[in-house]
């Protein structure tokens, strides 16, 4: 059934004709023509799909455009202020934290929701809150890195205290090191 | 340049150049980093033309069955179906062909099966549909009628190539067999192709051996599993030409499969090579581009293709499987003698694995070395390259039985390989392998290593190839640089490339943008595989700088009045050298040059092929088990790559550190698995898993420069080799941890607890 919604996205409404089932993704990509969020698999386990529903990341493929409804949307493209770039944006590209960069819209919008709820986030911690995004080109070590040097960046804009220079790789500590299962076991089908 | 001359840097601690004059070995940011973390890249599936509509397959739910009937005629018939096409559409379109067209004509023809022919794996395609909404063409292949007549199907290759297995390929002629070895039989079936490969003597060598060890490893298919989908839009004009814009790693082999199969002229076809959401060897086409320009004719309207992730594990070219048995002679003093490898590779319908067995040698001084290699058919989809194709299932079975000897003999894993590695020009397989071992501190391992924790090492290599490469480089009347070429950037080429123009013209990196032509505009050059494209297009940018140069410098020394010998170029001005008072800015001359007899300042680059030296990747790796669940989990992991000359670092590293995770992952967790039916088990995310931000921990990478003479600024392709030691390396730290040796991955809690228990262990 075909209806009439308005979707705040990016602080911008959209006046879309939707059916029931569309998906957010779809509304996003094809009649809001916002393609910075991108589809890996539609089944909610990539993560190249991920926006900010009111500032909490879902995965769009899995939202209905309706029920979207009344809610803020942010997506990649609105992100940046104008011309300046997130902090978690510019850490991105100085730290090598993509290559082909399919994964890196949905990446950021996560990345930024997690600092966002644990500002002072470790690199456990950020491991922890990264484990829905996919990416196969950097095996996630500068993705790491990036987020990382955008919280001690945050914190620093919080504080007034100049940015901290990072680039190195410190060993991980703690009990999520390379925890393999994260809920979801590899292999134990 | 000798081995003793080898720099070994570490680049965590990144340095930007010598105080900004040199503009390769900086770690600058892509070229496209801001439009990929803006989203405003533009990737296939982002392109919204009008008037386009949404291209679906209809698939072969069994994996060998006869076709006994085909109706399209419901699909025809539906509202908004704009286009259906089957092998009758093909045959029929086709009616007129002439003799001499039939050899091309038979290539369209087995897009698509025929009735009477079969479908020889699940999810082969059976028809295509483009309509007014994806929808609206899936639901139309629903209605799509096909009647099978069910085939038993053949899934292992041991199987296959044993009498009375399935035939694949009805057409496929048995092989003489092997009087010895493992699958010694006087007659091989489904044989897709042979590789047979006999250097010195390997009985003689194992008359010299002290010991003498056989394994059989077994490795599966995986699957490339690049984040964005196979995805093509395709247009034709009135006047039959076709414009592409597809995610390819060559747009120019695009278009020259899409003129090869479907009989267009070349100069018909225009490529655009769209940014790529990742390929690692599976997009050179083929898999949809063919049939969304089929739609496209016959629809008249832009198509659209886009594969689910389903599709993309049913029908797409994953890694090839393999069976490998390795027979290895060693003298008491640790001097391999004789190498044998056997081998079947899992092709699938298609071939293309038996070739890289010979890896199997290693980087080791071996005389007496031998392989008897198959590609053998199953009822499995084609293969296709997953970085540094054949490389990590070769050097499971090589790496894997030398660390087991070291085991069984009491050497030193890394000492034994020192000893015995082969040495020469422009190599360094002994300094990447010392560099990984220091860095890990290997020798002191003993000291850092808990209960249930064990240590593994692996070394692999890659050569890379060359192919045709063309670049233009301008200079504008701002003083900023353009490159243009036909270049797909996969890993950072064009990062790599706009440093290397920059270098040569002595402005800086930021100072230059780059474009990318479709095949219409751009110089032919070749595809982004097999780590070629920084050592060859590298060459003809460097060239085409120097040339534009050369033009600059004659513009100077006219200017200033000076010969050209006099003047030097460097931060964006040209000046008289020792007189710095007297020059002139690279700005002013593109201005100049614009009034000046031979107009604006434009270098041409061309490179053909020239051969590289190998380039080593070194590994190792720290796990632990636990007993309980035999779950292995990764604790430390280090790298090292001999990269030739670093121009970006931290590219190198990314390039090194997404490699070696991919390499782990197939060890670790990676396996398309398909069941006795030969339906495929597993064709999503959840069932497949790939690694995720905890399946592994931080990488230490150490970058090794040996740089070879041909490579521009003695740049190496590095792209393949840091894939190929992970399996190895994983499975030989789990044996270091358990005392068992798994000779099958991934290693999965199940495989492992298994394993255990079965060898009465722990």
């Amino acid at each position: 059934m075909r209806q009439l919604i308005e979707l705040n996205v990016n602080g911008e409404v959209y006046p879309i004709d939707v059916e029931g089932r569309t998906r957010l993704l779809d509304a996003l990509r094809d009649k809001c023509l916002l393609t910075g969020a991108k589809e890996g698999c539609s089944t909610g386990d990539c993560g190249a799909c991920t926006v900010l529903l009111d500032s909490m990341p879902v995965t769009s493929c899995l939202v209905l455009a309706a029920s979207a409804v009344g809610k803020q949307i942010t997506t990649i493209e609105g992100v940046a202020k104008g011309e300046a770039l997130h902090p978690v944006q510019r850490a991105f590209m100085d730290l090598g934290g993509l290559q082909c960069g399919i994964c890196t819209p949905g990446m950021i919008m996560t990345s930024i929701a997690l600092l966002e709820e644990n500002p002072n986030a470790t690199r456990d911690e950020i491991r922890y809150g990264l484990q829905g995004n996919l990416c196969r080109c950097t095996g996630y070590d500068k993705i790491v890195d990036a987020v990382q040097a955008a919280a001690h960046e945050m914190d620093g804009r919080r504080r007034g205290t100049p940015r901290v220079e990072t680039g190195g790789n410190p060993a991980m500590a703690g009990p999520l090191q390379a925890d393999t299962t994260g809920g979801r076991s590899p292999g134990a089908r | 340049m000798t081995a003793t001359e080898t720099k070994t840097t570490t680049t965590n601690g990144r340095t930007d150049g010598a105080n900004g004059v040199h503009q390769i070995g900086r770690s600058v940011p892509r070229i496209d980093a801001l439009d990929k973390v803006t989203g405003r890249a533009q990737y296939t599936a982002d392109l919204h033309l009008p008037g386009t509509c949404y291209g679906a397959f209809l698939r072969s739910p069994h994996a060998h069955a006869r076709v006994v009937s085909i109706d399209t005629s419901e699909a025809e018939r539906m509202p908004g179906v704009v286009a259906v096409i089957s092998a009758a559409s093909i045959a029929r379109d086709l009616a007129i062909v002439v003799e001499e067209e039939m050899h091309a004509a038979r290539r369209v023809l087995s897009l698509f099966p025929n009735v009477g022919g079969k479908v020889t794996y699940h999810g082969q395609k059976i028809a295509a549909v483009a309509a007014a909404t994806k929808e609206l063409a899936e639901e139309a292949c629903e209605r799509i009628k096909v009647e099978y007549e069910v085939l038993p199907p053949v899934i292992d290759v041991r199987e296959a190539v044993k009498e009375g297995a399935p035939l694949v390929h009805d057409e496929t002629k048995p092989v003489d067999g092997l009087d010895h070895g493992p699958f010694a039989a006087p007659t091989l079936f489904n044989i897709a192709g042979q590789n047979h490969r006999n250097e010195g003597d390997v009985d003689a060598g194992f008359r010299e051996a002290d010991r003498i060890f056989e394994d059989t490893y077994v490795i599966p298919r995986a699957h490339q599993t690049y984040i964005e989908p196979q995805s093509t839009v395709a247009d034709v004009a009135r006047d039959g030409s076709v414009t592409v814009w597809t995610s390819t790693q060559g747009h120019f082999a695009v278009r020259s499969n899409l003129a090869n199969s479907l009989r267009i002229p070349l100069s018909k076809i225009n490529v655009i090579g769209m940014t790529i959401g990742g390929g690692f060897g599976a997009k050179f086409g083929g898999i949809v581009d063919t049939y969304c320009v089929l739609l496209a004719q016959k629809a008249r309207r832009p198509v659209k293709i886009i594969y689910t992730r389903e599709e993309e594990f049913l029908d797409a070219k994953p890694a090839p499987g393999a069976v490998i048995t390795v027979k290895t002679g060693v003298k008491e003093d640790g001097t391999i003698t004789a190498r044998q490898a056997w081998a079947l590779w899992d092709t699938g319908v298609g071939s293309g694995g038996c070739y890289a067995t010979n890896r199997v040698k290693g980087v080791y001084k071996i005389e007496h070395f031998k392989v008897d290699a198959y590609d053998v058919h199953t009822n499995k989809p084609a293969p296709g390259a997953y970085r540094a194709p054949g490389a990590p299932q070769a050097t499971f079975a090589g790496e894997t039985q030398l660390n087991r000897i070291c085991a069984a003999m009491g050497w030193d894993p890394v000492e034994f390989r020192l000893k015995n590695m082969r040495e020469g020009d422009q190599i360094a397989f002994k300094e990447t392998l010392q560099a990984v071992a220091d860095r890990a501190g290997w020798a002191k391992r003993q000291s850092k290593t808990g209960p249930n924790e064990g240590w593994g090492v692996a070394v692999g290599e890659w050569t890379n190839g060359a192919g045709p490469a063309s670049a233009v480089v301008s200079v504008h009347e701002d003083g900023k640089v353009h490159v243009f070429y036909g270049l797909m950037d996969l890993t950072g080429t064009d990062t790599a490339m706009a440093q290397i123009a920059a270098e040569v013209l002595g402005v800086r990196y930021e100072d230059v943008t780059v474009s990318r032509g479709d095949t219409n505009s751009a110089p032919f050059g070749t595809a982004s595989g097999g780590s070629v494209v920084t050592f060859s297009f590298g060459n003809a940018v460097k060239r085409a700088a120097e040339d534009a140069k050369k033009r600059l410098l004659e513009l100077a020394a006219d200017h200033l009045e000076v010969a050209v010998e006099d003047l030097e170029l460097a931060n964006g001005r040209v000046s008289v050298k020792g007189n710095d008072e007297s020059l002139v800015t690279v700005a002013q001359l593109g201005q100049m040059a614009l009034r000046s007899k031979g107009g604006p300042i434009v270098g041409h680059g061309s490179f053909a092929s020239e051969p590289s030296a190998t380039t080593t990747a070194a590994q190792i790796v720290k796990v632990s088990f636990d007993p309980d669940t035999g779950q292995v989990r990764l604790r430390k992991l280090y790298g090292s790559l001999d990269v030739g000359k670093a121009l970006n670092p931290m590219a190198c590293e990314g390039q090194m550190e997404g490699g070696l995770v991919q390499g782990f992952a197939w060890g670790l967790m990676e396996q398309m698995r398909y069941a006795e039916d030969g339906r495929n088990w597993n064709p999503g995310l959840l069932d497949y898993r790939v690694p995720t931000t905890l399946d592994f921990p931080d990488i230490e990478s150490v970058m090794v420069e040996m740089p070879t003479k041909n490579g521009p600024f003695g740049v190496k392709g590095i792209g393949e080799p840091p894939i190929a030691p992970g399996v190895a390396c994983l499975v030989s730290a789990v044996a270091d941890a358990t005392g068992v040796w798994i000779n099958e991955v991934p290693l999965t809690p199940e495989r492992v607890l298994h394993a255990i228990k079965a060898n009465g262990k722990k």
